[in-house]
């Protein structure tokens, strides 16, 4: 299972840090003292000798002797169980307390809901000891008042984080879907939330137990805890400050103890909740995010050699055999492999494929993007004549950080939410062109009104907040246009956007191709999209290039089988109704799982065997358009209803 | 079956309203397209339907009474847009198809015809039998679309509301998900309110259309009519946005 690999896998990651390991070592051991310690040391902790009262250390009793005489390190030793005892009793108390606060206003609902929440957040304000105490008066001195009291105390902290994940998961769509199906309110919170919010939960009850330990020493030593004869590490820590002067071991032994638990319980807790990150409340939805941040080496190699093909003089961006690699857990993962393509001035050439198919890693490896994780090579990588493989200098940022410019797909995260728009576009010029201030400043109000933002004066001085989706792209591109680009690179630019937002973007980036002969890196999983803003298609397939025609060839050129089916894939709104829309069966190639031969075959009509066996290279024909394929043309069996391929998806 | 029917329905967040006095039938048997930008109101209206978001004024009614919004029968499902997010993940998928199965109704009583129940609808998805004990994780965005639509199929609604169903999927399974809605609708004569905002999309699946804009909606008929000879200008633009509409 999926799922279980990366449990265990992270299980590992926790262990394998010095913390996490010592932490658990450290815990194990307090645990196994808890359940040995009364049986090894049992009698000699309760043997009284009158004539060996209050001793110091000695190499009978290493921590010397309490005021009966009995051996004041095997009583730690033995302590240890009815503390560990007490730590969790209170904590089970506190965390259960709390599960049934934190979820109350998401089973009350409307104002009895509101009322709870407001009395938790009132509890949580209070400081935890003086809680504690509060309640270690109302519920009386001994053991099972003290259990009660710091349980109590811990509780609201416990409300509150359920509270807040509960709120979280209960957005979430499967619960509406539960919700919709007629699923019980109070069924819902004990199937679809609660597993979901376990694991923070325990984490947190892990850390909560250490400062129930000290809690509990605090109550003991208070005399408000633990009465003789039994005793816990506070009790004997509270008989020990007496006779401090005596015999300082007497103290220290039962607060060094307190001291390694405590420390325990906090770092083994605090190394998971590190280990296992963000809570895991959803699946991943794309492979190739997990692989990134699991991937470790790090290095930005090239292996630029020198040059056969000389590129042209109107070539922008130039690309050689490109690779992009992550090392995982697994091995080596190209998901992007011997790509290939030329940029000309003015030039827009679109790239399409499906999730995973490395169209996005491409367009980050040519903005030098890729993260830290990530090793890109390539035989030649340059723009404008410069070599973007070579070693990163000032230089050549202030190159890149004018005439290239890149616009994400989610324009919500692509500024900084705290600074106004006019800075943030100031900033290239000022960064870049050594532009002072206010000139820095008029050039982003000239360029924003250049990508037609109307009223630009006043909204440089406003937050991306207060700027729409289709406005803040279009910013986006306004701060691309602060230098003058030679080349823009779009990765899925008007995916978030309603269709009529698209146009608008999508005309602007045609207008400033046509105003500087600027040139267009289109990213896009929307083969419409591209066929109308593109003069060239690159279709990419499980990290290579499997064809590059022209756009306008798309729906009636296309010599891949791949290419052929997504063009048919997609509805437009000259589709026959009368016939189901083409499909293709199977599902993309996982990049970890790239098979021998031709990555397409499984999912292809024309496979043959030599199609599984050899992996067909991109050829070039005399019109200059390319294909890899060994059966690139052939027609393709009439596209019936295969009412059962989806079946085959394996995942 | 019986028709869905929106009826003077406004729903207010706050001062805002998403949805503005809005009257709309999904007769029995057809599948009706909702298209319309973001913020239009067009999830608000599906969720105030299935009782997510509530109405300040007006009536949902099914077949003629007060769509329930409690107890275990529920005849009006719903299927999200993120097939990532609408699966417990924790949960298998059979499990997750099984809670919404009715209790005692129909003769689906006791472990054994639950499961048989559960097969049943896999496979009216396209879907192996034996995936029911998968975790979603193991699913491909597409299958996870149709476990969607399987546990939507459990509850025997009489109407399904597909909230933006394919706009998070590949075209690849785009496709293959279309492809099911259509051959559901008309095996089971399901009636169905279809949100997208592509156009192509809707006018593949759906036999009406309804256009909405700023919480109200500007134009409804069927769907070779709106689309073919618009009547409102903000169908227009619609129409002239839509990407492949280049004039050659």
């Amino acid at each position: 299972m999926a799922r279980d690999d990366t449990r265990a896998r992270r299980w590992r990651a926790v262990l394998l840090t010095p913390v996490g390991l010592t932490a658990a070592v450290l815990l194990v051991a307090v645990a196994a003292l808890a359940v040995l310690g009364p049986v090894l040391w049992g009698t000699s902790a309760d043997a009284v000798d009158t004539g060996d009262v209050l001793a110091g250390p000695s190499p009978e009793h290493w921590a010397g002797t309490d005021n009966l005489g009995r051996d004041i390190l095997a009583r730690t030793l033995v302590a240890t169980r009815l503390s560990m005892v007490l730590a969790v009793c209170a904590i089970v108390v506190a965390v259960s307390a709390g599960i049934l606060l934190g979820a109350a206003p998401y089973l009350l609902g409307g104002r009895a809901g509101r009322l709870v929440a407001a009395g938790v957040n009132v509890a949580v304000a209070f400081p935890g000891l003086l809680l504690a105490l509060f309640f270690a008066v109302v519920f009386g001195v001994g053991a099972t008042g003290a259990v009660l009291a710091v349980g109590l105390a811990g509780a609201p902290v416990f409300a509150r984080l359920t509270q807040t994940l509960v709120a979280q998961v209960a957005g979430r769509d499967y619960v509406s879907a539960a919700r919709v199906a007629g699923v019980g309110r109070v069924r819902i919170l004990l199937r679809h939330v609660l597993p979901n919010i376990a694991e923070p939960l325990v984490v947190n009850a892990t850390i909560g137990a250490g400062s129930a330990l000290l809690a509990f020493a605090g109550l003991s030593f208070l005399g408000l805890g633990v009465q003789s004869p039994a005793y816990d590490w506070g009790r004997l820590l509270y008989d020990g400050i007496g006779a401090l002067y005596v015999n300082p071991a007497a103290a220290l032994a039962p607060g060094v103890a307190v001291l390694l638990a405590g420390l325990a319980f906090n770092l083994f807790g605090e190394s998971v909740a590190k280990g296992f990150g963000v809570p895991v409340l959803v699946g991943t939805p794309q492979p190739r995010v997990r692989r990134e941040s699991t991937a470790v080496a790090a290095d930005v190699a090239s292996a630029s050699e020198g040059g056969d093909d000389e590129a042209a003089a109107d070539v922008v961006l130039e690309v050689r055999d490109l690779e992009v690699a992550f090392v995982t857990a697994g091995g080596t993962v190209r998901p992007v492999r011997e790509v290939s393509f030329d940029v000309r001035r003015g030039e827009a050439v679109g790239v399409v494929g499906e999730s995973g198919s490395g169209k996005s890693l491409t367009a980050l490896a040519v903005s030098r993007l890729v993260g830290e994780d990530g090793s890109v090579r390539a035989r030649r990588l340059r723009f404008l004549g410069h070599d973007l493989a070579a070693a990163d200098s000032p230089a050549q940022r202030r190159m890149l950080g004018t005439s290239l410019a890149m616009v994400f797909q989610d324009p919500m995260t692509s500024f900084n939410p705290t600074r106004r728009i006019g800075r943030q576009l100031a900033e290239v010029a000022t960064e870049h062109q050594g532009l002072g201030r206010a000139d820095a400043l008029a050039r982003a109000v000239d360029r924003l009104d250049a990508v037609r933002i109307p009223d630009a004066g006043r909204r440089v001085r406003q937050y991306p907040h207060e700027f729409s989706g289709g406005m803040r792209q279009r910013a986006m591109i306004g701060m691309g246009l602060m230098g003058t680009p030679a080349l823009v690179v779009a990765d899925e630019p008007t995916t978030a956007l309603d269709v009529t937002v698209q146009k608008q973007v999508l005309e602007l980036l045609a207008d400033v191709r046509a105003a500087d002969d600027v040139a267009l890196l289109l990213i896009s999983h929307d083969v419409t999209v591209v066929a109308e803003v593109c003069d060239r298609v690159l279709v990419m397939y499980a990290g290579r290039i499997v064809e590059d025609l022209p756009a306008s060839g798309l729906a009636t050129r296309a010599q891949h089988p791949y290419t052929r089916a997504l063009v048919a894939a997609v509805p437009h709104m000259d589709t026959d109704l009368d016939r189901p829309l083409a499909t293709i069966p199977g599902r993309p190639v996982d990049p970890a799982e790239v098979p021998a031969g031709c990555a397409y075959a499984a999912r292809c009509p024309l496979a043959t065997a030599r199609c599984r066996a050899e992996d067909p290279p991109l050829e070039q024909a005399a019109d200059g358009s390319r294909v890899a394929c060994w059966h690139a043309g052939e027609p393709l069996p009439d596209p019936v209803v295969r009412p059962a391929d989806e079946l085959v998806e394996a995942p | 079956m019986s028709e869905l029917r929106f009826e003077d329905v406004t729903v207010r967040f706050g001062r805002t309203t998403a949805v503005d006095r809005v009257s709309l039938t999904v007769p029995a048997g057809t599948v009706v397209g909702l298209v319309g930008e973001s913020g239009s109101g067009k999830s608000t209206l599906a969720r105030a339907a299935v009782g997510l978001a509530h109405p300040e004024s007006g009536s949902i009614t099914l077949g003629g009474s007060p769509v329930p919004h409690r107890g275990a029968r529920r005849p009006l499902q719903m299927v999200f847009q993120d097939p990532y997010s609408s699966l417990d993940p924790r949960m298998t998928i059979g499990d997750s198809i099984a809670e919404a199965l009715p209790r005692d109704v129909d003769g689906v009583r006791g472990r054994r015809a639950r499961r048989e129940e559960v097969a049943r609808l896999l496979e009216l998805v396209h879907l192996e039998p034996h995936r029911a004990r998968d975790l979603p994780a193991r699913l491909s965005g597409g299958q996870r679309q149709r476990v969607a639509l399987a546990r939507a199929l459990a509850g025997r609604p009489d109407v399904v509301i597909a909230d933006e169903i394919t706009s998070a999927l590949d075209v690849s399974i785009q496709g293959a998900v279309l492809n099911l809605v259509r051959e559901l609708q008309a095996e089971l004569g399901l009636s169905m309110l279809f949100i997208s905002h592509n156009l192509a999309v809707v006018r593949y699946v759906a036999s009406r259309v309804a256009v909405m804009q700023g919480g109200r909606i500007v134009e409804e008929g069927p769907t070779a009519q709106v689309l073919g000879a618009p009547g409102h200008d903000y169908t227009r633009e619609l129409l002239a946005a839509a990407p492949g509409r280049k004039p050659a």
